[in-house]
């Protein structure tokens, strides 16, 4: 939503740009910020996963299928080597497998510079998260069915699925959230750049290529067992260590481009 | 939201004299008719509901003031069925809340459609249109009820040249879109803008949520059990927030479909018929429950007829062997271990229609820009 927001603005830039379009030569100041997109691939070990049935085995050879896959990623952050970070403010973005323009994303006025490290919350941080809701807009609105009530906030990741190595088959429902100790499931995610730098320009737009590996969720340093994995519907102990578990392996950088 | 509705109205006037300006340039095209210069048309000023998500509206097809009353009067207009006898609003009643009380919608044949007509509450926010999401933007869904053998029956280039012969409309297509040739695409334009003016938010529920006041004890118990998710054992609920995901009780917004368990095998598709995928059999859109009193019969298939039928399915009979049931209803046990169903209790079926009626907005049924101006 901010997006539109920002289009429509775009769209008024422009215009102003092309009514200016005459008298050339404007101010000559060098911009100081630059852009950072990000495109998000979301896997099931080496296979981009599939919302259609398909049934893929965690490391214990256990089998699901996914139906639902969505979570935030926010509170963004950029690092140098000389230990001094940019956090990025505002920004909420809801990757939604469902649905492919929600799987890559800008961040502007990124301040231009050479990058060594990137961060992000997997989920919403408690200050958003425990606002009126009838203020929470865009990607943070309850309507994109990620949210419960005031009192406990954003769902941060949601996997819904059918364990099918049980038998009977079985619910696969897995919706983490909370942010009150002692189950706060707020996690950062810093996945290494691999020694790669970003390179923030004025009119070069890195883009950093990340893959989401499903499998992590259950596979981390918890190992998850799905036959006997309670519904995840509300803060608890369990969906804190699933929160770890994603935290710690979900997301890997596939590559650092330039461009 | 002013704040949005200032943004929305901007882009509109901006788009306008953009295209004004387009217009102006390809001017001198001889068509040899003498038009008058067009104004342009005014930015529409859509009031959002607090806590609403911002909506979309295809920059192609900015809301203006013009195109929104010229898309209130095609809606209404029975020149766009072959008989003559039907409109929009023959089907979607805003008595109804745009429905027509009918499980399955009968067309200018007498015809019967496979599905019931849907309520266009808030229609501007669904990503996914009708039951099954064959549509994703009202500029191409309207196309079909307009066309369909079984509904009203006419090719809308048929309906375009009626429109073209009067004295009527070449001039509020001229206001609204600079040029009094109509064609489908304007049409189809003008009577989306008009749909997406359809809010409706204004119900009881809206002023307890800005205000937490003013629902009785069982209305907050109903409204408590909508959005709870069952704890076997622990936490009752009933689970309904997860499909009618609030504010706007529906899936629209996020565009999910689900399988709701009224059947073992499926007479209708429903979404597979869509994707052609396996897993979305017998799936549906959630419709937006806010006028849901309004809107009986209920379901794809009109099968209920009250919402005391409605609330039984769910907490009875539930086909839980159904395949592709959703998981909520799969796990939703509110009395283990014996129990098999979410097995409301009486008082609790009692509760969640108590809170579902003060989804009823009586200011939208009444909102004069919305009737039939004929």
């Amino acid at each position: 939503m901010k997006n539109r927001i920002f289009s429509a603005l775009a769209v008024a830039l422009l215009t102003t740009a092309v009514l200016s379009g005459c008298k050339k030569d404007g101010d000559s100041s060098e911009p100081t910020v630059g852009t950072v997109a990000f495109e998000v691939e979301n896997m099931v070990g080496a296979k981009d996963v599939a919302l259609d049935g398909t049934a893929y085995a965690t490391a214990s050879g256990e089998t699901f299928t996914v139906t639902t896959l969505k979570y935030y990623l926010s509170n963004i952050k950029f690092s140098k080597a000389d230990g001094s970070t940019y956090a990025a403010p505002g920004e909420y973005h809801l990757v939604d497998a469902a649905k492919p323009s929600s799987t890559s994303f800008t961040v502007s006025n990124v301040p231009v510079g050479n990058y060594t490290g990137v961060s992000f919350v997997v989920g919403v941080d408690s200050t958003t998260t425990k606002g009126d809701p009838l203020a929470l807009a865009g990607d943070l609105n309850p309507a994109n069915n990620m949210y419960w009530v005031w009192a406990t906030g954003h769902i941060f990741l949601k996997l819904e699925g059918t364990v099918t190595s049980t038998n009977p088959a079985k619910a696969l429902t897995c919706h983490i959230g909370g942010y009150r100790a002692p189950y706060n499931a707020i996690v950062t995610a810093s996945p290494s750049l691999g020694g790669a730098t970003l390179p923030v320009q004025a009119n070069h737009a890195p883009t950093i290529r990340l893959a989401a590996n499903v499998l992590k969720i259950f596979d981390g340093p918890t190992p998850i067992a799905l036959s006997t994995f309670p519904t995840a519907m509300a803060p608890s102990a369990a969906s804190v260590q699933v929160a770890n578990n994603y935290a710690a392996g979900m997301f890997t950088v596939k590559q650092v481009a330039a461009n | 939201m002013p704040l949005r509705a200032t943004v929305v109205s901007y882009l509109g006037v901006l788009l306008g004299v953009v295209a004004l300006g387009a217009a102006s340039c390809s001017k001198g095209g001889g068509s040899g008719e003498e038009t008058p210069t067009p104004t342009a048309p005014t930015a529409y000023a859509l009031a959002v509901p607090a806590g609403f998500p911002t909506p979309v509206i295809p920059a192609d097809n900015p809301l203006t003031n013009e195109g929104v009353a010229l898309g209130r009067m095609l809606f209404y207009e029975k020149a766009l069925s072959s008989t003559g006898t039907m409109a929009c609003g023959s089907c979607h009643q805003q008595s109804k809340a745009f429905t027509d009380g009918l499980a399955f919608a009968v067309g200018v044949d007498g015809v019967a459609n496979p599905r019931g007509t849907m309520s266009l509450t808030n229609v501007l926010w669904s990503s996914q249109l009708t039951w099954d999401g064959a549509f994703t933007t009202l500029e191409t869904q309207a196309l079909k009820p307009l066309e369909n053998s079984i509904e009203l029956h006419q090719p809308l280039t048929v309906g375009v040249a009626k429109l073209q012969a009067t004295k009527l409309y070449p001039p509020l297509f001229l206001a609204a879109f600079g040029t009094s040739t109509i064609t489908n695409e304007l049409a189809l334009k003008a009577l989306a803008q008009f749909e997406r003016t359809l809010i409706s938010g204004s119900s009881r529920y809206d002023k307890y949520m800005a205000t937490r006041q003013g629902f009785t004890a069982d209305e907050v118990a109903g409204l408590q059990l909508y959005t709870t998710h069952i704890s076997p054992g622990k936490v009752r609920g009933a689970e309904c927030f997860h499909c009618h995901t609030q504010p706007l009780m529906s899936s629209n917004y996020e565009g999910k479909f689900f399988n709701n368990g009224l059947d073992l095998t499926f007479a209708d598709p429903g979404r597979s018929g869509v994707t052609g995928v396996a897993v979305d059999k017998g799936k549906f859109i959630a419709p937006t429950l806010r006028n849901i009193t309004l809107t009986a019969p209920y379901m794809h298939d009109g099968r209920f007829k009250t919402l005391e039928e409605v609330l039984d399915h769910y907490s009875d009979h539930v086909q839980m062997a159904s395949p592709g049931l959703d998981n909520n209803l799969i796990e939703g046990i509110n009395d283990p271990p014996f129990g098999t169903h979410m097995d409301l209790t009486a008082t609790e079926k009692k509760q969640v229609i108590a809170f579902l009626k003060t989804l009823t907005d009586s200011t939208f049924i009444a909102d004069k820009r919305f009737s039939n101006p004929f």
